[in-house]
């Protein structure tokens, strides 16, 4: 057995700090200049207390000036701009999940998408109630498409995915006024109520949004994974890499950065083909590696193991490698910076969506109906900027670290499958894992999510609590920028079982699994909304006595909040470890960190000492264990 | 209670009895009285392989104990839970070794106890080779003789070694089935703490056969895991002292069968739970991948390995 090693934060940084180098030759910006130049932050909107929704303002909140023009205080200002915060990111993920729903309505036999998963779409169809026999799989994949998007606006009723939850808690959370009715008229609601002379009663404003949440988690979301699944493969486990060192400097490099697969899944399509790859070889490469960046990375990391180069304070140093031919993007958590940045090297900076342009990029529209082309053009532009690349700018940091990943619900169910025994147990359910909580082997499961965030060591946080949590017994599930600070650091490497406790060890031994399971990309953590539903269901028990509890060390997007408060919506106690822009108002800080536990069983618990926070953690779910007597 | 707590509260109970047992038995013979068990090179087989160290008298033998204390934390995490099981075998070890002071013989016929290093030798090479693809420690009373008997029955007939410890001892004896190393049924002691000497076999295995070194715990522990391929069948009713042996078994990678349904948490591969006696037998080669390949010979005898070393007697 080979000794287990970890790449340390050190390392990360001595490598950036190499890259950072060659940045200062070129006179490239970074972000580690930029924060320098931004902080300190302006206090008033730190503390949330700063209102601009009106031309009467901005108005902020002192003590002397307790109230803002129109009379609204500083509960009702941290209230509505913490509402305005979370339908952000509610709409960002919901439109992805749009996007998805609109490309499985493109899918046909001989298209340029297919439907990859029949067996998922006849069991969601089955859920939805659509009749599936003798009907064409096509036919029903546009039915059920058509379906997902009146999901976005129907006039009445509530999300579909809702009757998953165990029983009573739909019910429940339709009582409170949390259920989410329409995606779309959930955003759109949480706008008015945030307008000039509508909601300012804190204790309204959190719980929309925490609706407009659920319609992400439970919408949204969870119509972008289930359809993604349909459409480009349910996850199974597979082998990749992680960190700069996936590029390959004989190579022409593609970059794939953002976040919807349908653009992705194309590009790594052609970049495979016999006809590009030859291509390469007349430009002078030995190949093409396409590696990717944040969520549209996990992405195909899950469904293809392509390597993941990088998670979000890593982006530009991709481009600073000077061996990237192409940094390909879609939507979301991408920085204008690479724009100014690609223009220091060779690199093409291509923009995709009509949603996400910038300057000084190149903008090819990518949709449904021409992905093909749009792909292939792309990465034919990028082996043709081969021959552009500046040799003695490239330095490709030589770090990476093994992972497995893939683990869907559907992968994690088969998995445990493998740990039954024939003559006693049944398959097909997550009792196994019940029971390694029940005896104790294991203690409990933390859902590690979110983003990276200058204001905490870029991940510190996500590597630090993690190895805690693992030697404590306590088993990761990861997804977004959290789960590739998980697999560059190698925990999710099957070797990593050696920093373990004892419980998990054997487990993950049993099991053949890291300790750290990959669920996928930001909308995946639908993929974790629908685990916990399954556990609960299997153990008779609410979710919210589950020893669950998630937490988003590094957090930095509106996405963020949106998930933060499904999850809480969902009744899992959520950790962060950066303040939500709340700290001004004394009611806002109450009601979420403990006034939403009487609608759902959860709230939110901020600590930005990153060392505490894992003990915070560990103790919640030794409460919720003392609580079910296990 | 927890399943931890069960465990602790066990090993709890066992170490209070073994701490009491040596101070007796130094109160009796004096601290320099000699300890060991009779036709081995390794003294206290197991607390030598789990720690490199030989204990040769009582004095030893009491210090040997604080370092077993050690072992016994109490964090709700499986890795106290395991070592304290350990430390509930190693109590065992010593309450069995103060049974053998002065040359005494505690046990008889047809019950073994300590088991020579020469009978190890010779069960090893079938062991490495697969011969013998099992090892069963069938622990407890059986909910009937005849289902006892059964189990037993069914896995000398797989070629497997069976150990018994507990009420099974009587029930073969009761039924008349002809037990011995020759035959790989062997009943060690109706104690529980006579499960040691199982647990001694497979600790001497790995140090013979695995060239383990003494007090590497966790080189030991792999190899138990990974090439011993024993499991425990357990009756109902388990007490905690049971359960905290049990936990020794698991942390060597054991897997333990029950049909005690009350108080007991499941653990996959490790502690499952099967209420059918009869299944017994199909659960614990699945749960510890044992795999034998049986061609079915239609005979109107037994037939299988374990009976190569039967002895025909006149009459």
């Amino acid at each position: 057995m080979s000794e287990f090693k970890m790449t340390t934060i050190e390392e990360m940084e001595a490598a950036t700090n190499r890259l950072l180098e060659t940045g200062a030759k070129v006179g490239a910006d970074a972000w580690q200049f930029r924060v320098k130049n931004q902080t300190p932050h302006c206090k008033f909107g730190e503390q949330g207390v700063c209102c601009r929704i009106c031309a009467m303002g901005p108005c902020r909140i002192t003590p002397k000036a307790p109230r803002g023009i129109c009379g609204c205080d500083a509960h009702g200002i941290v209230g509505r701009n913490f509402l305005k915060f979370t339908a952000a990111g509610a709409a960002t993920h919901s439109d992805h999940g749009r996007e998805i729903c609109h490309t499985l309505y493109c899918t046909a036999e001989d298209g340029n998408y297919k439907v990859k998963d029949p067996d998922k779409l006849l069991r969601l169809a089955k859920e939805w109630g659509v009749e599936t026999e003798g009907k064409d799989i096509y036919d029903l994949a546009h039915e059920m498409a058509e379906i997902g998007l009146m999901e976005y606006g129907k006039p009445f009723g509530y999300q579909k995915f809702l009757d998953r939850m165990p029983e009573g808690q739909k019910e429940k959370l339709i009582e409170n006024e949390i259920a989410p009715r329409a995606i779309d008229r959930e955003v759109s609601t949480s706008l008015h109520m945030a307008h000039m002379g509508c909601s300012s009663l804190p204790e309204a404003l959190v719980k929309q949004s925490l609706r407009a949440g659920m319609a992400d988690g439970w919408g949204g979301s969870m119509m972008g994974t289930e359809f993604s699944d349909v459409l480009f493969g349910t996850p199974k486990p597979i082998d990749t890499e992680a960190n700069l060192g996936v590029m390959v400097a004989e190579n022409v490099n593609i970059v794939v950065h953002g976040h919807d697969p349908s653009l992705s899944e194309m590009i790594c399509e052609y970049a495979d083909s016999p006809e590009m790859i030859a291509y390469a070889k007349e430009m002078g490469a030995k190949g093409i590696t396409v590696s990717g960046v944040c969520c549209t990375s996990n992405e195909v990391a899950m469904r293809r193991g392509v390597p993941m180069a990088g998670n979000f304070l890593q982006q530009e140093n991709v481009v600073l490698t000077g061996a990237c031919e192409a940094i390909v993007v879609d939507v979301q958590c991408i920085f204008p910076a690479l724009g100014p940045l690609s223009k220091c090297f060779h690199t093409k900076f291509v923009t995709t969506s009509p949603i996400a342009q910038m300057p000084d990029s190149e903008f090819i529209r990518f949709n449904a109906e021409t992905a093909g082309e749009n792909a292939k053009a792309i990465v034919k532009m990028a082996i043709e900027n081969f021959k552009n690349r500046k040799p003695e700018l490239v330095h490709i940091p030589d770090m990476k670290a093994k992972a497995t990943v893939g683990y869907s619900v559907e992968a994690i169910v088969k998995t445990l499958d493998g740990v039954t025994n024939s003559q006693v147990d049944e398959t097909g359910t997550t009792k196994p894992l019940l029971e390694c909580i029940t005896s104790g082997v294991i203690r409990g499961a933390v859902a590690m999510v979110g983003c990276n965030n200058p204001k905490i060591r870029p991940d510190y946080a996500h590597i630090e609590l993690m190895k805690k949590l693992i030697a404590n017994d306590i088993i990761v599930i990861a997804s977004g920028c959290s789960a590739q600070a998980a697999a560059k650091a190698g925990l999710m490497d099957k070797s990593a079982k050696e920093i373990c406790g004892a419980g998990l060890k054997r487990v993950c031994e049993l099991a053949d699994i890291p300790p750290v399971l990959h669920m996928g990309s930001c909308v995946d953590i639908s993929r974790m909304m629908i685990l916990a539903a399954e556990l609960a269901k299997d153990s008779g028990l609410q979710i919210n006595q589950l020893p669950v509890v998630g937490c988003a060390p590094e957090w930095m997007s509106e996405k963020a909040v949106s998930i933060g408060n499904y999850v809480v919506g969902t009744g899992i106690d959520t950790f962060l470890g950066v303040d939500p822009y709340v700290s001004g108002s004394s009611e806002m800080c109450e009601l979420l960190t403990e006034g939403t536990r009487k609608w759902t069983g959860a709230a939110y618990t901020v600590e930005t000492d990153i060392e505490k926070l894992t003990d915070l953690m560990i103790e919640r779910i030794e409460e919720k264990r003392t609580a079910l007597g296990i | 209670m927890t399943l931890f707590e069960r465990v602790f509260n066990g090993n709890d109970a066992v170490y209070g009895l073994t701490e009491q047992a040596i101070d007796a038995a130094i109160a009796q013979h004096g601290e320099e009285k000699a300890v060991s068990f009779p036709n081995t090179a390794y003294c206290l087989p197991c607390y030598y392989a789990v720690t490199g160290v030989k204990v040769t008298n009582l004095k030893e033998l009491k210090e040997a104990l604080g370092v077993v204390k050690t072992l016994m934390t109490r964090e709700p995490r499986l890795n106290d839970a395991f070592m304290s099981g350990v430390a509930t075998a190693l109590c065992a070890e010593f309450i069995e070794a103060l049974k053998y002071i002065d040359g005494a013989a505690p046990y008889e016929e047809p019950l073994y106890g300590h088991l020579a290093d020469a009978v190890i030798r010779e069960l090893g090479v079938p062991l490495v080779t697969g011969d013998i693809p099992g090892v069963a420690v069938i622990l407890g009373s059986a909910p009937t003789v005849e289902e006892g008997v059964a189990l037993v029955k069914s896995y000398q007939a797989q070629g497997i070694l069976v150990t018994l410890v507990g009420g099974i001892c009587d029930q073969v004896a009761e039924a008349g089935m002809a037990t011995g190393a020759n035959v790989r049924v062997i009943p060690l002691g109706k104690d529980v703490t006579a499960v040691i000497h199982v647990v001694s076999v497979a600790l001497r295995a790995a140090l013979i056969f695995g060239n383990v070194t003494p007090g590497d715990a966790k080189t030991l522990m792999e190899y138990t895991m990974q090439r011993v391929p024993a499991f425990v069948n357990a009756f109902a009713p388990l007490d905690d002292v049971i359960v905290a042996c049990g936990a020794g078994a698991i942390a060597l990678g054991f897997p333990v069968i029950t049909n005690e349904t009350e108080n007991i948490a499941r653990v996959p591969k490790s502690l499952i739970v099967q209420e059918d006696v009869s299944k017994f037998n199909a659960t614990s080669l699945e749960a510890r991948d044992i795999k034998i390949k049986i061609t079915n010979i239609d005979i109107p005898v037994a037939f299988a390995s374990a009976f190569e070393g039967e002895i025909i007697r006149r009459g």
